[in-house]
């Protein structure tokens, strides 16, 4: 379909009601698409609140669970919260300088060419499923030494990676190129401009990719089956031992016949909502102030 | 390339010719090492797999992909991915056909028919619902849409459609019609966001010239923002079919489960993804296990492909419309 | 702004992190750190998985170890000891010769007696429904499909039985379980021994499958007319009602301590393996549940972990045995005999 049917008999202005009338068809049901799409985000989030409220109350971060309790004593998720805190805390730890870097070199040294490759090949890493992530850790480094954190750790950054290069990149691309000429013009070495006059520039927007990729992997699951899921009740923050986490923790109750381990998963599944809503709104607001700062001043 | 480019890239280095200092080249190999890594990773995790699905590949060679078995009976063990493949391509495939109207619509509001107001907000929500987790989605999947479906959608789609075979009788509500519509709602966003994107690049003369023509807006649409973006969306849609095609575990959650091909969308069944989340913990022998990476290692190869195909699409527009990387209409 | 306080703050802060990240990805490659008799981990059978969930805080008072019980089928369990993931595998059904091969060097412990229930949701009857091996058989191939079948009619004489279908659930990972209920059905039926055979995962011929035994109860709980099978105590936590079933003397018996006792006097003497067949106990035994099963626990002979494994497994044979941790979840203390067996067993892990 090309420009050419803009004219000639589809424009005929005897037919101008029933284009009209097709016309407000159309413009109803793009409302109506948006309308569906949020009302969808609008329900998941009310059934998460609504089924998660009757258990969710401080004793869920604060008690361990009590697998096949005989009494009614009160019980949480509080291993889950620790070993998530745990573990994409140090993915992020792991993920943050070498996204950087990547970001860095592509920018600041890459000869356009290289710099296309890379940054088509990072993009593809970005759609790699997550569950093949997990089976790549578990062969190169579960299999024959066992789970632990840090393995679950290794997973999540290679899936936060892409998304704190894409940010650094963006962000990186935005600093103005006059800084960069006015400080080497200074005799300032290339490596000393980017470390402390481009990269402090840019801390706005790393910082908005890196919360923005925290927000992806704190609900990932897949990869966790594989690297840290043979674990036990208590509360534990040695990250050398598997620990559970909240996503895992959620699969896991939900498939339980118990109608009060449901009843935690939403509650616990209601605090992780809300803490990647929080997570994806700000760092969105963010990067539109930094956006304007960064390249504007 | 265009000329924007080699400009930039001739500013960030004015002096070619100047001493390179140590430090440089410390960082520089610091930071190219990095990226190397990051590069090398992709071809990583290929060989990883195949190494670690080699009992199941030199057991059962390129046959596995076809055959439509999955035996863990010790003594009789037959393992095939042929019915997950298939759970596969039905499932991605009509999520995206569910999805894609309903995301290129919203799209299309947001760009065209949204008051200013409203946008920003309607936008960041739209974009919002790519980040509830999985696992939520599928909890809700299990206790909420499930029974909504099994009880309400699949007795009314039964009856009025119930000649066409895939909707036979209504099951449980888990099922594949109940991941297709997860499915669509994961992906839904993603296609919306980058449709989004899209149209909003398509040039304001071409848009404007329509409109001067006399044509209608929903006209104007079809005429020049769909022909412009038409590669674009081909690039979206082909995002989300690899997006829905990786999803384990909100379809492990709703799927049901089964090995044997049938035709009713409203039985159970198993996709590549989910047949690994489901039974990757109870493996019971190194050939079961072995076959399960097998299935992921199929999976990685169909979602680079979707991946590789959508990414080519992306810069071949961008380069038919002089759009340089990193830059946003 | 004064660009050495910037950049050394960059710098320092770079490779801070760089350095943190190399060290605790080195950490990542290594093996997790032998804390010995801090955590001790196993995994393996759903069946004595609400047990050993009794003893992870007593042990941690105890003695101070951490245990941790991944429920993930004996069929997976006694592939994870096997690969030496885990520190002890839990499985209801008795290694295979292959499986003692592969295990190179394991030793398998009698350490809990319990009974499989047949579980079944049926709303509308009160009563304490009857079964036998021969009609069940029948109902697991997918022969009796729904509940007012004459067969089920003769054993229930007087209830008014609905017609609703019978939806079967069944395992669909390895489960130990699923090998006590086929060993049975496989004594019961020949069709049943013929077509289907014995083992922790099988071809079944009808019914929907669940992951784990909680995964067969919800299964049960949630579809009317469906029978499943579990360990009792999953019967128990779910308000799930089981069948009285017929034993060899004519008795129709329910998996209580009575009933699991009756039928664990019926093998005294446990094969060089220490496993014992109980099911299906001659009808000398009246008051034997049928279905009733010891489990076993497997570690390997030797290990870095022996004293505090050791010390584990004595405890649970005998403190873990007693009223308070066994009593509500119908598993029965383990008979004199058999707990001089493990014991043996036990003294010959070590370091």
């Amino acid at each position: 379909m090309s420009a050419h049917d803009l004219t000639g008999p589809n424009l005929r202005l005897d037919r101008l009601p029933r284009r009209r009338r097709v016309n407000r068809l159309m413009e109803v049901l793009a409302w109506l698409s948006a309308s569906v799409a949020i009302a969808i985000l609008g329900i998941l989030v009310f059934s998460v609140a609504r089924r998660g409220w009757s258990e969710l109350n401080l004793g869920l971060l604060t008690k361990a669970p009590i697998p096949f309790s005989l009494t009614n004593a009160p019980q949480g998720l509080a291993n889950a919260f620790a070993g998530s805190l745990v573990i994409v805390g140090i993915a992020a730890l792991m993920a943050l300088p070498i996204g950087i870097l990547v970001a860095v070199y592509l920018n600041e040294f890459a000869p356009p060419s290289i710099r296309n490759g890379i940054g088509l090949v990072i993009d593809i890493l970005a759609g790699v499923p997550a569950i093949v992530i997990g089976i790549f850790v578990f062969v190169l480094l579960v299999v024959g030494s066992g789970q632990n954190a840090l393995k679950g750790s290794v997973a999540l950054g290679i899936l936060m990676l892409p998304f704190v290069a894409r940010a650094t990149i963006e962000v990186l691309t935005l600093v103005p190129n006059s800084l960069r000429e006015a400080s080497l013009g200074l005799g300032i070495p290339q490596w000393r401009t980017t470390l402390s006059i481009v990269l402090p520039r840019a801390i706005g927007g790393i910082v908005t990719g890196t919360v923005l990729a925290v927000a992806r992997v704190a609900g990932e699951t897949a990869p966790l089956l594989f690297t840290s899921s043979l674990v036990g009740p208590q509360i534990n923050w040695n990250p050398l031992q598997p620990l559970q986490t909240i996503p895992v923790a959620i699969f896991e109750l939900s498939e339980s016949p118990d109608p009060k381990d449901h009843a935690r998963a939403w509650a616990a599944g209601f605090v992780l909502l809300l803490f990647i809503l929080f997570a994806s709104l700000t760092s969105r607001w963010l990067a539109t102030r930094n956006a304007r700062r960064i390249a504007g001043r | 390339m265009s000329s924007a480019d080699a400009t930039a890239d001739a500013a960030r280095r004015p002096f070619t010719g100047r001493r390179v200092r140590f430090g440089d080249l410390v960082l520089q190999l610091v930071a190219g090492a990095a990226a190397l890594g990051a590069t090398v990773l992709v071809g990583l995790i290929a060989w990883e797999l195949v190494h670690g699905a080699r009992p199941a590949l030199s057991k059962y060679g390129l046959g596995f992909v076809t055959r439509i078995a999955w035996n863990p009976v010790l003594g009789h063990e037959l393992y095939g991915a042929g019915s997950f493949i298939f759970g596969t391509a039905i499932t991605s495939a009509f999520a995206l056909l569910l999805a894609a109207p309903l995301a290129l619509g919203a799209a299309l509001f947001l760009t065209e028919l949204s008051p200013q107001v409203i946008k920003a907000p309607v936008t960041a929500l739209v974009e919002t619902l790519a980040a509830v987790p999985s696992v939520l989605i599928g909890l809700w999947g299990i206790y909420v849409l499930g029974p909504i479906l099994r009880d309400h959608v699949e007795p009314a789609l039964h009856s009025t459609l119930g000649f066409i075979p895939i909707f036979g009788e209504p099951g449980a509500g888990s099922s594949i019609f109940t991941a297709i519509v997860v499915l669509a709602i994961m992906i839904l966003p993603i296609v919306a966001s980058i449709s989004r994107e899209l149209f909003l690049g398509v040039p304001h003369e071409l848009k404007e010239g329509a409109l001067a023509l006399g044509t209608t807006r929903w006209e104007m649409v079809r005429g020049v923002v769909f022909p412009y973006a038409r590669g674009g969306i081909a690039a979206a849609l082909i995002l989300g079919l690899g997006r829905a095609m990786g999803e384990a575990i909100a379809v492990t959650q709703v799927i049901g489960g089964g090995v044997f091909i049938h035709w009713s969308i409203f039985d159970g069944g198993d996709t590549l993804a989910s047949k690994i989340a489901a039974s990757y913990q109870g493996a019971t022998s190194q050939l079961f296990s072995s076959s399960l990476i097998y299935l992921g290692l199929i999976l990685l190869v169909m979602s680079l492909l979707a991946n590789i195909a959508a990414q080519w699409i992306v810069r071949r527009v961008a380069r038919k419309h002089g759009v340089t990387r990193g830059g946003h209409a | 702004m004064p660009k050495c306080g910037s950049f050394t703050r960059i710098t320092a802060t770079a490779l801070a992190a760089v350095a943190l990240a190399g060290v605790v990805a080195a950490g990542a490659g290594a093996s997790p750190a032998k804390r010995a008799g801090t955590t001790i981990s196993g995994a393996g059978s759903t069946f004595v998985s609400p047990l050993v969930a009794q003893w992870i805080s007593p042990i941690g008072s105890a003695y101070g170890y951490q245990l941790q019980y991944s429920a993930v089928g004996s069929g997976a369990g006694i592939a994870q000891i096997t690969a030496r993931t885990v520190d002890f595998g839990a499985s209801d059904a008795p290694l295979t010769p292959d499986q003692v091969t592969a295990c190179n060097g394991c030793v398998q412990i009698p350490w809990a007696l319990g009974g499989t229930s047949i579980m079944y949701n049926l709303p509308g009857v009160k009563n304490l429904l009857h079964m036998d091996g021969p009609t069940l058989a029948q109902i697991f191939l997918g022969q009796i499909t729904t509940w007012d079948d004459a067969a089920i009619k003769k054993l229930n004489p007087g209830v008014s039985l609905p017609s609703t279908k019978i939806t079967v659930a069944h395992r669909s990972d390895g489960s130990g379980t699923t090998y006590n209920l086929v060993d049975y059905l496989s004594s019961v039926s020949p069709t049943w021994k013929s077509q289907v055979g014995v083992g922790t995962a099988v071809n079944w011929p009808t019914g929907v499958g669940g992951r784990g035994s909680s995964g067969v109860s919800a299964i049960v709980s949630s579809t009317e007319g469906a029978i499943g099978y579990a360990d009792v105590a999953f019967a128990l936590q779910n308000h799930l009602k089981y069948f009285a079933m017929k034993n060899n003397s004519g008795k129709f018996t329910t998996p209580g301590s009575r009933g699991i006792l009756a039928a664990a006097s019926s093998d005294q003497k446990a094969d060089a393996n220490n496993a014992y067949s109980i099911v299906n106990p001659p009808k000398k035994f009246p008051e034997a549940y049928p279905i009733s099963t010891f489990t076993y626990v497997i570690v390997p002979l030797q290990s870095s972990k022996a004293p505090d494994l050791k010390k584990f497994l004595f405890w649970a044979v005998t403190t873990g045995q007693k009223g308070p941790y066994t009593a509500k979840l119908r598993f029965v203390p383990l008979p004199k005999s058999v707990l001089v067996v493990a014991e043996k067993a036990i003294a010959k892990i070590h370091s």
